[in-house]
């Protein structure tokens, strides 16, 4: 499992890929920008980079010629999707904070990066991990289908999210307002946004595997 | 014992069935795999590594079976299908240190002994490498790994003969010592006639002989004869060609009578592919 894990980084990853949310989150600086924008573009633009290099390299079939189980394989996969959104997340958190101590007076329309918001993000891409993983293991291969129908699902999530956020003044006031300063809350807001992802990455995981039993390597 | 021994293979797909594919290769001999194109050689080598998912029967490698033992069978079956067409960009360097971590018995002195013997760059990548450069290059990582199994998939296929040449001799340096055996496809049939000691012949999904090289061609005889001999042996051919000069035909060897004053010669390797899907084509 860990050979196919180093395997993607060091042979499959383009090592752009690995420094890119370093440079784009960024993003993360503009003061008051709707900020579920910058874990999304680990969807749009890092995925399908890396999933269009590993059709075009014939990845499947290297993999396959190896002493690994199948399901191994969908593991490993799914363990490198898990490393490079939880790069993403954490370095957009970093940027984060410095955002929060450059601007500390700045008023919030869409969502503050504290804590609760990061717990959203966690939601978004485990909805994400549980629409995409499910379907490209029907194939292995094919992920165009798989890749729109999980990016939208996850903006979706973000789009409503959001808009609950500027019209409840409660949900408002959790994220933004007095709520944004009481720690216990932002962190339990935080924790249950990582069991969910974690939650929903291991169903993800578990039907991918399943499909994937079923797929031919030609 | 037997390093291959399939039986009874049934893969049915919506325009091509594999039909009760069975044959044995004894441990340490070349077994030659030939068919035309679209014949099934590659869907029964990849039913072989439980790449694809079989509807009946059973194949064993080394004596344990694949489905159940795939992951230590893998250990011990090196392949090579056509050249080595993956991460093309990368250094072969690279490539091996991903590659070898796969592998318990991997040894890196045997590894560079044969990038030493085949000329192979480690520094290069594998797009800059020729096509039996990408062959030598799948050879010596099977060879690495200590692979007492090597399956080739038509590694012959666009080699100039130089290159099919130096490759058959390795084949045959290979299997010396008896320990491997090696499977190798092609419809290049003259290379199998240099090197191969069995012959496994599959056509539209069926395996038609499975036997020693010289048992296999003897085993079917051309005839040539002017037209009107013909009509004696029509009926036995398995298929026949009409030229200005008469005909000429396949028959099997039982079903031919010496005592005829048809000409007969014993066919080679390609020839015997030729009138067999002259056959199929026959019944279209």
């Amino acid at each position: 499992m860990y050979n196919l894990v180093w395997k993607d980084l060091k042979l499959g990853i383009n090592p752009a890929f690995l420094l890119f949310p370093l440079v784009l989150n960024a993003l993360m600086l503009i003061p008051g920008w709707i900020y579920f924008i910058v874990p999304m573009y680990f969807c749009w633009i890092t995925m399908p980079n890396i999933f269009g290099g590993f059709r075009a390299q014939n990845d499947l079939m290297f993999t396959a010629m190896m002493p690994v189980t199948k399901k191994d394989i969908v593991k490993a996969r799914v363990s490198v999707i898990v490393i490079m959104e939880l790069l993403h997340l954490v370095t957009a958190m970093i940027y984060g904070i410095f955002t929060l101590r450059l601007y500390p007076n700045l008023t919030y329309y869409f969502f503050a990066p504290h804590m609760g918001f990061w717990g959203l993000c966690f939601v978004m891409l485990a909805i994400y991990n549980l629409v995409f993983i499910p379907l490209f293991y029907k194939t292995a291969y094919k992920f165009g289908g798989a890749m729109c129908a999980s990016i939208t699902a996850a903006m979706l999530f973000a789009g409503v999210a959001q808009w609950v956020g500027i019209q409840s003044p409660r949900v408002n006031d959790i994220f933004n307002g007095s709520g944004a300063d009481h720690t216990a809350l932002q962190l339990s807001l935080l924790i249950a946004g990582i069991a969910i992802f974690i939650a929903f990455t291991l169903i993800a995981y578990r039907i991918g595997a399943k499909r994937f039993l079923k797929v031919e390597i030609l | 014992m037997l390093a291959i021994d399939i039986r009874n293979l049934n893969k049915k797909y919506p325009n091509f069935q594999l039909r009760d594919v069975s044959f044995q290769l004894e441990k340490g001999y070349i077994m030659g795999f030939i068919g035309a194109n679209g014949a099934g050689k590659t869907t029964t080598i990849r039913s072989i590594l439980n790449m694809i998912h079989i509807d009946s029967g059973e194949v064993r490698i080394l004596g344990k079976n694949v489905a159940e033992h795939e992951i230590e069978l893998k250990q011990e079956i090196g392949y090579a299908f056509g050249g080595f067409e993956f991460y093309t960009r990368s250094k072969i360097k690279t490539l091996t240190d991903v590659i070898k971590k796969f592998y318990a018995n991997w040894n890196e002195e045997t590894y560079h002994s044969y990038l030493r013997r085949f000329k192979l760059d480690e520094n290069k990548k594998v797009a800059e490498l020729s096509t039996g450069m990408k062959v030598k290059y799948s050879l010596a990582l099977a060879l690495s790994h200590g692979a007492k199994l090597v399956i080739l998939d038509e590694p012959t296929s666009g080699l100039d003969p130089v290159a099919r040449d130096d490759l058959l001799d390795i084949f045959q340096e290979l299997v010396l010592d008896g320990e491997i055996s090696i499977l190798f496809s092609t419809h290049i049939t003259s290379d199998l006639e240099k090197c191969a000691d069995y012959i496994t012949f599959i056509d539209n999904g069926q395996i038609i002989a499975s036997s020693e090289k010289h048992e296999f061609m003897e085993a079917y005889r051309l005839l040539s004869g002017s037209e009107s001999q013909l009509n004696q042996v029509k009926a036995q051919l398995i298929s026949y060609k009409i030229n200005s000069f008469g005909f000429t035909g396949l028959i099997r060897a039982k079903d031919f009578d010496p005592s005829t004053n048809l000409k007969a010669a014993t066919p080679s390797l390609e020839e015997i592919m030729i009138y067999f899907a002259k056959k199929e084509d026959a019944y279209v």
